[in-house]
């Protein structure tokens, strides 16, 4: 994360309300990664690996209750209420693993994948935990997960070395490869859904008003209670 | 003839197998994907079932689909035009919504499974609901009620069906329409007391014993009855139809109070935890009035001893056993999957009955309808794990394992084809001993990782039920697929604390030996250790995962748990002891 986002970051993390919801949006993604490494067990034919695959499914889950319980007491500790603005476009959060897509015989190329997407947390927590240093409890919370995170990367990139001595090199490319599609997959829907989103709304305001008198006088006309059900025998039909 | 239904696209997507009129198979997509409540259209539950009949999607005379699209896209549209222009917001995202796959079923299926359009079918969502409901239970003639959040424009239907050697017909004679629904009332509280829509609502029925109705006047006002008997939903109270942010409006909030954070825990200590629960207290008694009122309506009108309930409402374990006591109806049939994924065989058995005008048959009367686990991958996981396993035979099985649930284990216990629906019935279940609190505290805590509200539900043989709990006329039937919710004898709710609610009830499943007869033999054998032939009977999943399906399904969550021991067939493996986890752990660090 570039240097220059790390006033950015001291800013956001100042507000204790808006560090313990962000903690407990964390809590939810560490959780949902943890139940992708399960499946990854439960899926890989390779015993070494399914051992270690449950093993970071549970610092995953063990993660996830560390943040839980340090963003409830945050907001207990604090008087005020609601979640108030989150400018996580800001500062975009933990992403995770990043909708992995886990498959049966295809741990090479998940090694690869997770190897990056936890050396990306490992830089982000270092950041947050740089951005925290007045908060001393979530500042522990976020040291304890780093030094997890050390071991998954570690033992990641040590797997795909195993797994897939001569193709390590080109499957790290393909996972920085993927990642970035998938970045701007993220980017590439959501301006879809913007512009889409502004035509139907310029439709609904331009076409629609004569249709919603209609449907609206029709409502009125429309008896209370119960109505005779229709008769729909014929299956054909999409209607 | 071949008949495949599909139910898809909105949540619970599922596929079911009718072959020669008797299921073969029928399975949730997300037993397969492992994404809960999973809603995309359902391949891999498709593949399952066909390759278990050794079909190709060509060979099958008709798919069908559980609703009808364009009915659903031209309520949608409606909807969006009746609240104009505060519908501006949502209108954008529910046309989206509906043009990506929603309103091309047929070429999806066509493209999907290669399957000719012309032999595609449709039925109405209600109609799927009707038929899962009354196709699927023991009687020649019954009263059908189904109710849920919404289909096409249907969210309550009333009718009768009859079936036998003459043929078989479902009339559904009247509706009550959107918005009205008692499935949206419901869910706009789940939504308002912060738990997740179309999962949370079992939460909202378990934090309702917590509470008093104390706010059913104020529930009453957002759900007025008509002239006829029926029902209206005063909107003012709601936004589900004006935006897809939130279900419930400002002057819904003005009306019960601040909405509740999901961060925040219900702290039941607090005059806001109260709060919450006398609002699930509310809501559910004034349902339950209304469900009672239609009810005995339809049973003055058909005069019928049966009554068929369908649709998600269905799940309602209080209100059914509300329905069975005051209703007038002798017996109620719930199906195990009386939600959207039972439309799936729904909709296959109308087809196949109705539309093809195929002879009834007996259905089956069990959940049992998906994949069974490969029984010899625990043995091989387990040691290549280096865990303790053993083969056993029935009997040492049986005997060893109640002598486990009696030492306060907890079994995670996996055996034949999986359940069809949301419960666990005796297949992929977690046991343990019902006796002590604490084993619920237990089991909240370190295994389900859930709110401590809710509660647990028991299993016991169907002819000593009566001894443990105060069953209606009925309500052992009714209790067949946990459908009912009922007393427990005040004499026992001492030593059934772990599956006695805070308002003394159970959700209670009674099983016959050819149900499931291991599991039977299990609690059998149990009670001639306790003198209390029940067990503790949760769904073998973790918080957010659905129910495991395979063996390693089933040890991946052994391993990942407090779960003691863990049975798959006839084999069982046990935790290590800490000190031998270490050394793996050790050993793994190694890397």
């Amino acid at each position: 994360m570039s240097a220059w986002l790390n006033p950015i970051q001291r800013w956001v993390w100042s507000d204790p309300v808006r560090r313990g919801y962000r903690l407990l949006r964390f809590a939810e993604v560490e959780a949902d990664g943890g139940r992708d490494l399960a499946r990854a067990a439960e899926l890989t034919p390779d015993p070494k690996l399914r051992r270690l695959y449950l093993r970071h499914a549970a610092d995953e889950q063990r993660h996830s209750d560390m943040f839980r319980r340090r963003g409830s007491a945050l907001l207990r500790e604090s008087a005020k209420r609601g979640e108030g603005w989150q400018p996580d476009w800001l500062a975009p959060g933990e992403r995770g693993l990043d909708d992995v897509e886990v498959e049966e015989g295809r741990d090479a190329p998940l090694l690869a994948f997770l190897h990056l997407s936890e050396a990306a947390a490992a830089r982000s927590f270092a950041v947050y935990h740089k951005a925290v240093a007045a908060d001393a409890e979530t500042r522990d919370v976020f040291a304890r997960i780093l030094k997890d995170e050390n071991f998954h990367m570690s033992y990641t990139r040590h797997e795909l070395g195993r797994v897939a001595p001569r193709k390590q090199g080109w499957l790290l490319w393909k996972a920085r490869l993927g990642r970035l599609w998938k970045g701007y997959l993220r980017f590439a829907v959501a301006l879809a859904g913007l512009m889409g989103g502004i035509l139907l709304t310029l439709q609904y305001f331009i076409l629609l008003p004569v249709f919603a008198l209609g449907a609206k006088r029709a409502a009125k006309r429309e008896p209370e209670g119960w109505a005779p059900a229709r008769d729909k025998r014929d299956l054909k039909g999409q209607y | 003839m071949k008949i495949l239904g599909l139910s898809c696209f909105y949540h619970d997507s599922a596929a079911a197998l009718v072959i020669d009129g008797v299921p073969v198979a029928a399975v949730q997509e997300e037993r397969l994907s492992r994404r809960k409540n999973d809603a995309a259209f359902p391949i891999e539950a498709v593949e399952y079932c066909l390759d278990l009949a050794g079909l190709e999607p060509e060979e099958l005379d008709a798919v069908v689909f559980y609703e009808r699209p364009m009915l659903k896209f031209e309520r949608v549209l409606t909807t969006a035009l009746r609240a104009f222009p505060a519908s501006w917001r949502s209108f954008p995202h529910a046309m989206k919504n509906m043009l990506g796959e929603k309103a091309w079923v047929r070429g999806v299926i066509t493209s999907r499974l290669g399957v000719p359009g012309y032999r595609i079918l449709f039925t109405e969502h209600h109609q799927s609901h009707a038929a899962a409901a009354f196709l699927t239970a023991p009687t020649e003639r019954a009263a059908i009620l189904t109710a849920d959040g919404v289909g096409e424009w249907a969210t309550l239907t009333v009718g009768t069906g009859t079936r036998g050697a003459a043929g078989t017909s479902i009339a559904i004679d009247r509706e009550i329409r959107f918005p009205h629904s008692l499935g949206m009332l419901y869910s706009t509280f789940t939504a308002y007391l912060g738990f997740a829509v179309n999962e949370g609502e079992y939460k909202v029925m378990g934090l309702a014993s917590y509470g008093k109705p104390t706010m059913a006047d104020a529930v009453r006002k957002l759900i007025a009855r008509t002239a006829d008997g029926a029902f209206r939903l005063d909107l003012d109270y709601f936004d589900f139809h004006t935006t897809s942010k939130r279900s419930f409006s400002e002057k819904f909030v003005q009306l019960f109070g601040p909405p509740r954070n999901r961060y925040e825990p219900i702290d039941l200590a607090t005059d806001e935890g109260r709060r919450f629960a006398d609002c699930a207290a509310s809501v559910q008694a004034v349902l339950e009035d209304i469900l009672v009122d239609l009810t005995r309506d339809l049973h003055e009108r058909t005069r019928l001893p049966d009554l068929c309930l369908g649709g998600g409402v269905a799940l309602n374990g209080v209100a059914n056993a509300r329905i069975l006591r005051e209703s007038g109806f002798e017996r109620i049939f719930v199906p195990p999957a009386p939600g959207d994924a039972g439309c799936a065989l729904g909709a296959a058995l109308y087809a196949d009955r109705i539309h093809f005008g195929n002879p009834d048959k007996d259905f089956p009367d069990h959940p049992f309808w998906g994949p069974e686990p490969d029984y010899a991958a625990l043995p091989r996981i387990a040691a290549e794990d280096r865990f303790p396993h053993e083969a056993l035979t029935d009997e040492a099985l049986i005997e060893e394992t109640a002598d486990d649930l009696a030492a306060g284990r907890i079994v995670g216990w996996i055996q034949g084809r999986t359940e069809f629906g949301p419960r666990a019935l005796g297949n992929r279940s977690l046991l343990a001993a019902p006796h002590d609190a604490a084993m619920r505290d237990r089991l909240n805590r370190d295994i389900k990782y859930r709110e401590e509200f809710r509660p647990f539900a028991p299993v016991c043989p169907v002819e000593e039920a009566e001894r443990f709990f105060e069953l209606p006329p009925g309500g052992a039937r009714l209790a067949r697929f946990m459908s009912g919710v009922f007393p427990v004898r005040p004499e026992w709710r001492e030593r059934l604390a772990a599956i006695t609610h805070v308002d003394g009830t159970a959700r209670l499943q009674t099983l016959e030996r050819g149900f499931a007869p291991r599991l039977y033999d299990l609690i059998q054998a149990y009670g001639r250790r306790s003198g209390v032939p029940v067990l503790l009977n949760t769904s073998f999943n973790l918080a957010g995962e659905p129910i495991v399906c395979t063996a390693q399904e089933g040890y991946s969550t052994f391993r990942r748990s407090g779960v003691d021991l863990l049975i798959v067939g006839n084999t069982r493996v046990r935790k290590r002891p800490k000190s031998a986890q270490r050394e793996t752990h050790e050993e793994e660090e190694l890397v």
